[in-house]
C-alpha cells in the first residue's frame, strides 16, 4: 500500500513539472512567433564549387534589381545528381540546380524538372547548346557554358603546333624527349571513354544514331559498327601510349612536373597548368582515323525543380536574367569558361585558351543525354581499358555492344 | 562506500612486482625484456605511419595531387592550409564544430545508454535477456549504407513535423546515430561489466543504496576505462561516417567534416588534394588528442587495482 | 560466468537477508535524492513529448501522434513502477533503437515491394503534371507576348500586346482587343479598374499566375496563353490532354489514349508507356527480378563466397595483430609506451576513405609507390589481378582494422586480473601457457561478440572496396553489365546494381539489401549457438 502511494505521489509530481515546463515553453515559443511574416521570395540555387565564385557576382546584382534573395548552396558535383534526384520527389530541395545537359534525361523521367520557354532568346545560343538541352521538343536548361576537350600543350617543350594526326603528334611527343609522350586521364580498369571519344569520332565511329527530329535515338545502337570495330582495333595497337593506369592524378602531375608536352583534357585543366608556372596553348585533338576527332561538348545550365515553390522567381532569374548577353560575359570573366551565348562567347573568344577550346569544338555534338546512355558509359570505358591492356579488340568490342544492347532492353 | 575501493586518484597505485626490476641489466636481458617490444614498436609505427606521409607531404605542397607522384616532399608551401581554411564556401571550422558537436554528443549518448543497458543485461536476469543481446547485436548488422533511402523519407516526414529534427538538422542526425548506440559498443561494455564481481553491489545494497546509486555512483566509476575507450570508438566512427551524413545534412553550414571534405575531391577534375590533405590532416588531430589525454584511462589501471 | 547471481527473485538465504537489510535501510533513510532527480527528468520529458503532440496535432500527422503517445505512455509506466527493472535501463537506448534501425529495416523492407526509383520516384499528381508540362507545345509561329497580370475583382487575368494592339482575357473569357490600356514601349502596364501586380505579388501568388491559362481565341486549336515568369506569355495548345474522370492521358497528335496500367504509370494499348510514372506496390516483382536476373545471379557464387573469405580473414588477421601488439605494450614503465600506442591508432584514427584511396594510389601497378619504389620499379599488378587484388584488400584492411582491435583488446586485457597471472607464475606456468590457457579465454568471451560484430562490420565493408578497388577487376563473362568485379563484395554489388550508372532500383536494391541482412541473420544466430557454449564453460 505504501508504495501504491508513494508512486501517485510521483506520478502527480511528474505531471506537475510537466505542465510548469510546458507553460514555460508556451511562453517563449509565442514571443518568436512572430519572425516569419517578413518572408521575402528566396531563390535557393544549388551550384558547384568551381563555379560558384562566377554566379556570386551575378547572384547580388540579380538581388539588387529584383529584391529576391538567391541563397548560393556550394554541392560537388558528383553527389549534386543523385541528391537532387533523391530530394525532389519529397517537395524538398533546391529551386534551381546547375548541372550538366545530360543529366536531363533522367530528371525528365523522374518528373523532377519543368520544362523552360526560353522563346525568342534561344536564337541567341549557339545550336549545340540549345541541342543539347532539348529532350523530346522540350527546352530543360538554360545553358550557361560549353565544355569539351583539346589538346593542351607545353609551349615550352612541346612543338610550335600541335600536329594534324595522331602518329605526328605522338612523334613530335616522342621528340621532345619527355617521360611521357602525350598523357590522358584513364581511370585503370575503367578507363575514361568521354576523354577518348574525339579519337573514336575521328573513325566516324558513335555511339547512338540520330532519329527523324536529330536526337539521339536508344533504338539505334551504333557502337558495335564497322567504324566502331576500326577504332577498337586501332586502339588495340596504343598500348603503350594510352597506359590506363594514368589516372587524373597522374596525369596532371606529369604535365605540370613538364615530363609530358601534351596533355588532352578540358578547359578545368588550364588553371592548375597555369598555376603551376606553365604556359599552355590548346590545339584541337588530331585525327587518328582520317577524319575529324570531334569531341563531345557538354552544355552546363540550370534546371528547375518541378516542385520549386518559387518557381515564376526561378524563371525571371534564368530567361530574363541568366540568359542575357550582358550576365553571360559576366559569368565568364568570372568564371573562364565558353559562353553558351554567340555573343557573349565572340567576346570571349578574345582570349586564346577559350578560343582554342571553342576551335576543337567546332564540329562537336552534344554528349547525349538519353536515359539509355547509362547503359553505355562503365561497359564502353572497361573495355576499352582492357583493349589498351592487349584484350583482343574484336572480340571486346563485340561483346561491349552486345552487352549494352542487352542492359538497355532489360531496363525498358 | 565500502571498503573495496582503492583511492582512484594516482594512475599508477598498482605497484607491481614487475616493477621493482634492479637498475643495472646486461643488453640482453634488457633485449629479453623490453627491447624487442621496441623493434616492434617502432617497425609497426613506420608500418602505421607510411601512407600518412603522402597526406603530410601532399598537404604541404602547393600543387600536389594526391597519387599522382611517388616522390615525397618536393615542394613546400602552406598554401593548402590556406585553401582549406580560408574559403567562405567552404568553412572547414564550422564543419569542424560540426563534426566536434555531433560526435561528442554521440560519444556521450551511447556510452551513457550503453552503460544503462549493459548494466541491465550483466546486473539482471529477466525473461528476452539473451534474446535482446542477440537482437540489438543484429540490427545493428542491418546494411545502414543501403538504407539510407529510408533513413531519407524518415528524416524528411519527421522535419515535416519537427523542423528541429528533420532533413539538414544536427539533431536529425545525432537521432540517427543514436539509433545504433545500443549494439557493438554494448557487448564491449557488457563484457567488461561481467569483469567486476556482484560482491560489490551486494556490499553496496546492504549499505542502504538502491540501484540508481549503485549504478551512477559506483558502477559507472568502476568501469570508466569502458566508457572512455566506447566513447572515442563511437567518436571516431561518427567522425568517420560518409554515406549518413552526406544524406542527411546537405548545406554547407551544416556538414561534417567527413563529407565537407570529401566534396573538395570527389570531382575528378578539379579535385584539390593539396587542401583536402591539409584538412584531413587537421581533422585527425582531434582524436589523436583525445587518445593521448585519456590514454591513461584507457590503457590505467582502475579495474585492476580496485578489483580484488 | 558463474561469479554472477541473479538479483532479483531466486531466494538462497543469503540475499533474502541482505533483501531484508535493504528493507530496513530504505525505512531508515528515504531515498529522496534520487526520487526528485526522477521526477523532474520524467516531468521535462513528458513535457517535451505533450508539446510534441501539439506539433503533431497542428500538423495533422496522427501517426507521429500515435507513436509519441505510445512512447510518453510507455515511459512514465516504466519509470514510475518501483523498484529495479531492466526496462528502466534498457527503455531509452530501445526507442531509438526501434525508431532508426528496426523501423528503418522494416521501411526498406516495405520500398522492396514498391517500383520506387528511377522513373518512379514521384506521386501520381506529380507525374501527370510534369507529364502534362511536358506536352505544352508552343503554337508555330507564335511570337511571344509582353505581358502583364492584372487583377480584378480577384479574378487574374492577363494584359498583353500584340502586334501592336493591347488585349485583355481571363481563365473563362478567351483574349480580346482594349482600348484603354497603358502600354510604354511595347510592354503592357495597366488597365483602368484593373491592379497590375508587381513582381512579388507575382511571386507570392505563382501558383494561381502559373496556372492560368487563357484561350486566345473561341477556337481551342489557336491555344492558349500561359506565362512561366510574369513578364512575357506564349501560346501553347496541350498535346496532352488528362481525362480526370476515365482516369486516362491523351495524345491529341497521335489520338493514342493512355490509361493507367495498374504499374505506376500510363501505358497505350500498345504497351507504350509515358514517362514519369509514379510509385505503387509491386508485390513480389523485385524479389522475381533478383533470383532471375542474369547480372545479378551470374557472378553471385563468386561474389558471395569471397564476401565470406573477406570478412572471416579480416576479423582473425586484425584481431591477432591487434592482439599481439596489446600484449606487447601492456607492459608497465616501458618507455616509450604511448608514443607507440599513439602510433598504432593513427590508422583508425585518420578517414578511413581517405586511407583506402591512397592505399589505392600505392598500390597503382605502373606508377605507385609500392611498385616504383619498395619494390625497385616490378610491374605486380596489385589491384588488377584477379587473384592478387583479394589479397590487396585483405593486406589494405588488415592496416585499417587493427588499430580497432588493439584498442578493444588492450581494455580487455585490462579487465583481466593481474593476481591470476601472479598466481599463474608463482605455480611456474610459462608465459605462452599463461596466454593460451588463462588470458584468451578470458579474453575471447568479453571480445567474442566483438569479433562477430567486426565480422559484421567486413561483410558490410563497402567504404573499402569502393575506394580501393571499385570492386574491380571485372568479372570476365558475358551479359555482366552491371560490373561486378572480383573483389565486390555483396554490399557493393548491391550498390552497384541499385545505384551506379544504370538507372536507380530503390525497390530491387532494397530487396537485395533484405538479403544480405537475412543472410548476416543466420550466420549471427549460428555463431552465437556457439559463443553460448564458450560462455557455459567459463
Amino acid at each position: 500500500m505504501k508504495t501504491n502511494i508513494r508512486h501517485l505521489m510521483a506520478a502527480g509530481a511528474v505531471t506537475l513539472t510537466a505542465s510548469m515546463v510546458l507553460a514555460g515553453c508556451a511562453t517563449s515559443s509565442s514571443s518568436d512567433s512572430t519572425e516569419d511574416s517578413s518572408s521575402a521570395t528566396t531563390l535557393t540555387v544549388w551550384v558547384d564549387s568551381d563555379r560558384l565564385d562566377a554566379l556570386k557576382a551575378a547572384a547580388s546584382e540579380y538581388s539588387k534589381d529584383s529584391g529576391v534573395e538567391v541563397k548560393l548552396v556550394d554541392k560537388s558535383i558528383e553527389s549534386m545528381k543523385a541528391d537532387f534526384a533523391r530530394e525532389a520527389p519529397t517537395g524538398k530541395g533546391p529551386d534551381i540546380i546547375m548541372g550538366a545537359h545530360d543529366w536531363i534525361g533522367q530528371y525528365v523521367t523522374d518528373g523532377i524538372i519543368s520544362p523552360i520557354e526560353l522563346g525568342d532568346k534561344a536564337a541567341d545560343f549557339s545550336s549545340v547548346a540549345i541541342d543539347a538541352v532539348t529532350y523530346n521538343g522540350q527546352v530543360y536548361q538554360v545553358p550557361y557554358a560549353i565544355e569539351n576537350v583539346a589538346i593542351m600543350r607545353n609551349t615550352a617543350i612541346a612543338p610550335a603546333t600541335t600536329p594534324a594526326t595522331w602518329d605526328e603528334m605522338i612523334a613530335a611527343g616522342k621528340a621532345a624527349g619527355k617521360k611521357y609522350p602525350f598523357v590522358v586521364t584513364q581511370n585503370g580498369a575503367d578507363g575514361d571513354p568521354y576523354h577518348l571519344y574525339p579519337l573514336q569520332a575521328s573513325f566516324g565511329s558513335s555511339i547512338f544514331g540520330l532519329d527523324a527530329n536529330g536526337q539521339y535515338d536508344p533504338k539505334n545502337l551504333t557502337i558495335g559498327n564497322e567504324q566502331g570495330q576500326a577504332f577498337a582495333s586501332w586502339l588495340g595497337t596504343q598500348g603503350t601510349v594510352i597506359n590506363a593506369d594514368i589516372s587524373g592524378d597522374v596525369a596532371k602531375q606529369a604535365f605540370i612536373d613538364g615530363e609530358a608536352p601534351f596533355w588532352l583534357t578540358g578547359p578545368w585543366s588550364v588553371k592548375a597548368a597555369q598555376d603551376a608556372g606553365i604556359k599552355v596553348a590548346i590545339d584541337p585533338v588530331p585525327s587518328a582515323g582520317g577524319q575529324e576527332a570531334t569531341p563531345f561538348a557538354g552544355v552546363k545550365g540550370f534546371f528547375v525543380n518541378a516542385k520549386s515553390k518559387n518557381s515564376v522567381a526561378a524563371n525571371d532569374f534564368l530567361v530574363n536574367f541568366i540568359a542575357t548577353e550582358k550576365v553571360q560575359t559576366l559569368l565568364f570573366e568570372k568564371g573562364g569558361v565558353l559562353p553558351a551565348m554567340t555573343a557573349a562567347a565572340d567576346k570571349a573568344s578574345s582570349d586564346e585558351t577559350i578560343a582554342g577550346f571553342q576551335a576543337a569544338a567546332k564540329n562537336a555534338i552534344p554528349m547525349p543525354s538519353i536515359p539509355a546512355m547509362s547503359n553505355v558509359w562503365t561497359p564502353w570505358g572497361q573495355a576499352e581499358a582492357s583493349i589498351l591492356a592487349g584484350a583482343d579488340p574484336t572480340s571486346t568490342w563485340t561483346t561491349l555492344a552486345s552487352d549494352i544492347q542487352k542492359a538497355i532492353d532489360a531496363s525498358k | 562506500m565500502s571498503t573495496t575501493q582503492s583511492p582512484t586518484g594516482g594512475p599508477s597505485v598498482p605497484a607491481t612486482a614487475s616493477s621493482i626490476t634492479p637498475r643495472k641489466r646486461t643488453f640482453s636481458q634488457w633485449f629479453g625484456d623490453t627491447g624487442w617490444r621496441h623493434l616492434i614498436g617502432v617497425a609497426f609505427s613506420i608500418y602505421c605511419i607510411f601512407p600518412i606521409l603522402f597526406v603530410i607531404s601532399n598537404a604541404f605542397n602547393p600543387n600536389g595531387t594526391l597519387t599522382g607522384s611517388s616522390q615525397l616532399f618536393q615542394a613546400f608551401g602552406l598554401e593548402g592550409f590556406d585553401r582549406v581554411l580560408n574559403n567562405p564556401d567552404r568553412p572547414f571550422w564550422a564543419w569542424f564544430g560540426n563534426t566536434m558537436i555531433i560526435g561528442g554528443t554521440v560519444a556521450i549518448g551511447t556510452v551513457f545508454l550503453g552503460a544503462l543497458a549493459a548494466y541491465s543485461f550483466s546486473r539482471m536476469r529477466f525473461r528476452g535477456r539473451r534474446l535482446g543481446l542477440i537482437t540489438i547485436l543484429l540490427v545493428q548488422m542491418f546494411p545502414q549504407l543501403l538504407a539510407v533511402i529510408a533513413i531519407y523519407l524518415l528524416l524528411s516526414s519527421i522535419g515535416d513535423v519537427f523542423p528541429a529534427l528533420g532533413l539538414n538538422t544536427q539533431l536529425g542526425l545525432i537521432m540517427v546515430y543514436m539509433g545504433g548506440a545500443l549494439g557493438v559498443n554494448t557487448y564491449l561494455m557488457y563484457g567488461f561489466f561481467n569483469t567486476i564481481p556482484t560482491s560489490i553491489d551486494e556490499a553496496a545494497r546492504i549499505d542502504g543504496a538502491g540501484h540508481a546509486r549503485i549504478f551512477f555512483t559506483m558502477i559507472l566509476r568502476l568501469v570508466f576505462p569502458i566508457l572512455i575507450v566506447v566513447g572515442l570508438l563511437s567518436f571516431i566512427a561518427i567522425t568517420n561516417d560518409y554515406a549518413i551524413a552526406s544524406v542527411v545534412l546537405t548545406d554547407p553550414e551544416t556538414k561534417t567534416l567527413a563529407v565537407g571534405l570529401f566534396d573538395i575531391v570527389s570531382n575528378d577534375r578539379t579535385a584539390d588534394w593539396g587542401a583536402f590533405s591539409a584538412g584531413a590532416l587537421i581533422a585527425a588531430l582531434p582524436v589523436l588528442i583525445i587518445f593521448m589525454a585519456l590514454q591513461k584511462y584507457i590503457i590505467g589501471g582502475l579495474t585492476a587495482g580496485s578489483v580484488k | 560466468m558463474n561469479n554472477i547471481r541473479p538479483e532479483t527473485d531466486e531466494t538462497t538465504p543469503e540475499s533474502k537477508k541482505s533483501a531484508q537489510l535493504r528493507r530496513m535501510a530504505d525505512k531508515v533513510s528515504p531515498n529522496i535524492g534520487p526520487l526528485i532527480t526522477k521526477i523532474i527528468l520524467l516531468g521535462l520529458f513528458d513535457a517535451l513529448g505533450v508539446y510534441a503532440l501539439f506539433l503533431t496535432v497542428e500538423a495533422e500527422n496522427w501517426l507521429f501522434f500515435g507513436v509519441i503517445a505510445v512512447i510518453i505512455l510507455a515511459f512514465n509506466w516504466v519509470y514510475l513502477r518501483p523498484g529495479a527493472r531492466p526496462s528502466k535501463y534498457l527503455a531509452p537506448g530501445f526507442v531509438f533503437l526501434l525508431i532508426f534501425q528496426v523501423f528503418v529495416v522494416g521501411y526498406s523492407g516495405y520500398i522492396g515491394f514498391t517500383n520506387f526509383g528511377g522513373g518512379h520516384s514521384v506521386d501520381k499528381d506529380q507525374a501527370i503534371s510534369s507529364l502534362l508540362a511536358s506536352g505544352q507545345e508552343r503554337v508555330e509561329g507564335s511570337p511571344s507576348y509582353p505581358l502583364a497580370v492584372v487583377s480584378s475583382g480577384g479574378t487574374l487575368g492577363f494584359l498583353v500586346v500584340e502586334d501592336g494592339k493591347t488585349l485583355y482575357g481571363n481563365a473563362d473569357n478567351p483574349l480580346e482587343v482594349v482600348t484603354d490600356a497603358v502600354v510604354e514601349d511595347g510592354v503592357p502596364v495597366s488597365r483602368p479598374g484593373f491592379d497590375t501586380l508587381k513582381k512579388a505579388q507575382i511571386f507570392a501568388d505563382q501558383d494561381a499566375v502559373t496556372n492560368l491559362v487563357v484561350p486566345f481565341s473561341d477556337d481551342p486549336n489557336d491555344g492558349s496563353i500561359r506565362t512561366q515568369d510574369g513578364q512575357t506569355g506564349y501560346r501553347y495548345v496541350s498535346a496532352l490532354v488528362y481525362d480526370e474522370a476515365a482516369d486516362t492521358i491523351t495524345d491529341s497528335r497521335t489520338g493514342v489514349v493512355y490509361s493507367d496500367g495498374g504499374r505506376g504509370s500510363f501505358v497505350s494499348p500498345d504497351g507504350e508507356e509515358l514517362k514519369p510514372g509514379w510509385t505503387v506496390t509491386v508485390g513480389f516483382d523485385n524479389f522475381v527480378k533478383a533470383f532471375t536476373d542474369e547480372s545479378i545471379r551470374g557472378p553471385l557464387l563468386e561474389v558471395t563466397i569471397w564476401t565470406f573469405v573477406l570478412a572471416v580473414v579480416s576479423v582473425f588477421s586484425t584481431f591477432f595483430l591487434g592482439l599481439f601488439l596489446a600484449i606487447v605494450f601492456n607492459k608497465p614503465h616501458m618507455r616509450g609506451r604511448k608514443i607507440y600506442r599513439t602510433m598504432l591508432i593513427v590508422p583508425y584514427a585518420f578517414p578511413a576513405f581517405l586511407s583506402a584511396l591512397i592505399w589505392s594510389g600505392m598500390l597503382n601497378r605502373s606508377y605507385g609507390f609500392v611498385n616504383q619504389v619498395l619494390l625497385f620499379g616490378a610491374d605486380i599488378p596489385w589491384l588488377t589481378d584477379p587473384i592478387l587484388s583479394k589479397f590487396s584488400v585483405i593486406g589494405v584492411n588488415l592496416w585499417l582494422g587493427f588499430p580497432y582491435m588493439f584498442l578493444v583488446t588492450m581494455g580487455a586485457l585490462q579487465s583481466i586480473p593481474a593476481e591470476l597471472e601472479e598466481a599463474a607464475t608463482v605455480d611456474g606456468a610459462k608465459p605462452w601457457q599463461i596466454f593460451r590457457l588463462i588470458k584468451l579465454p578470458l579474453l575471447l568471451v568479453s571480445v567474442a561478440p566483438l569479433l562477430i560484430a567486426s565480422f559484421a562490420f567486413n561483410f558490410n565493408n563497402f567504404n573499402l572496396i569502393k575506394m580501393l578497388t571499385d570492386g574491380g577487376p571485372k568479372i570476365d563473362i558475358p551479359g555482366n553489365v552491371s560490373n561486378i568485379g572480383h573483389t565486390d563484395i555483396l554490399i557493393s554489388m548491391v550498390y552497384k546494381i541499385a545505384f551506379d550508372g544504370q538507372t536507380r532500383d530503390y525497390g530491387l536494391a532494397s530487396v537485395l539489401t533484405i538479403l544480405i541482412f537475412i543472410i548476416v541473420t543466420i550466420i549471427t544466430v549460428i555463431s552465437f549457438k556457439r559463443t553460448k557454449a564458450l560462455e557455459e564453460i567459463n
